[in-house]
């Protein structure tokens, strides 16, 4: 199963790729730190799932999230952000968003995760 | 300690749980004033005074007078915690949070006070949660400052090698929005460094 991680924080790849593996071990991972990195990545390499952070230089996650939706609308986004604002929430849910998880993601956020997207 | 030790790794792991911090602290106030607030990268530099002066000088917009707070907190991590708004930014505040066109300056006081101690609270809390430590919080001080003097002598002579942790709050619609600055100096960067290293061990464990 091909995974699209995507923050600008290396601490915050990790960790989320740290937890992902516990559950899904062959995982292959792609890594991208900006918005931008992430629409070409999604169109290359098309992963199964997407996590995506709001708030990144270049390209923000919202506009991120725009784009790969329109790309392919089944796509499986879940936005992992440190706004936890309810209209945040909202506007990523709206925009097409499977679900939005507060960071830092541990291992019953990402069970949890995993429990509602399909493989 | 040389300052320069911060790796790449200790500042991104810094901005992250900067990060973090802010997204709490940016839920809270946008509780506190019913409004969505838009969050920035946050800023994190090792510096000397003089950095901070001239990073001052070109993040902060031109205004004769700023509303200053600043509140210490200190433990294991301790620093101090400064929180600038542009006098309009801060009219803007208590206008929209007592519902009054000419708030009173005490009103506007009383509002910038109420809105840093969310935010000072929130973000250090959270801040140092993530770090596995405490702080405990000093009295705040808001004052306001005219807007050459925005770094005064004390502080030049308080610091001498400085992280300089910076980012913004903007709630667009209220027009209302403020710079966040968290300096620690001295034997607190070691410390800082060290709660970043178990960090860092425990992701790469």
């Amino acid at each position: 199963m091909k995974v699209l991680v995507v923050d600008d924080s290396k601490l915050a790849r990790l960790s989320l790729i740290k937890v992902l593996k516990e559950f899904e071990p062959s995982a292959e991972i792609f890594e991208g730190e900006n918005g931008a990195v992430a629409v070409e990545l999604f169109k290359s390499e098309r992963p199964r799932v997407v996590f995506l952070d709001l708030t990144m230089p270049v390209m923000d996650g919202y506009e991120a999230l725009k784009i790969i939706m329109e790309i392919d609308p089944k796509a499986q986004v879940v936005v992992v952000s440190a706004d936890i604002q309810t209209q945040a929430q909202e506007f990523v849910l709206q925009l097409g968003a499977k679900m939005m998880v507060p960071k830092p993601i541990n291992s019953e956020k990402m069970l949890a995760v995993l429990q509602q997207l399909v493989f | 300690m040389q300052v320069s030790e911060f790796s790449e790794d200790h500042l991104d792991v810094l901005k992250e749980l900067m990060n973090i911090a802010m997204g709490n602290a940016t839920a809270s106030i946008a509780d506190l004033l019913q409004a969505f607030g838009t969050m920035h990268i946050p800023y994190i530099s090792v510096s000397h005074m003089d950095g901070l002066k001239l990073f001052i000088e070109e993040t902060i917009p031109s205004d004769p007078r700023y509303y200053v707070t600043k509140q210490l907190f200190g433990g294991e991590f301790g620093g101090e915690f400064i929180f600038i708004m542009t006098n309009e930014s801060a009219f803007n505040l208590g206008n929209y949070l007592y519902d009054v066109s000419e708030p009173k300056t005490a009103d506007i006081l009383d509002a910038v006070i109420e809105l840093t101690n969310i935010l000072s609270a929130t973000i250090i809390s959270r801040l140092t949660e993530e770090l596995n430590t405490k702080v405990q919080f000093f009295v705040p001080s808001t004052e306001v400052i005219d807007g050459n003097h925005l770094i005064g002598i004390d502080e030049t002579l308080n610091y001498h090698k400085i992280i300089i942790v910076s980012t913004q709050m903007i709630f667009q619609n209220q027009n209302i929005s403020g710079h966040i600055f968290i300096l620690t100096k001295d034997e607190m960067i070691e410390r800082l460094r060290a709660l970043i290293d178990q960090k860092l061990e425990e992701l790469y464990a």
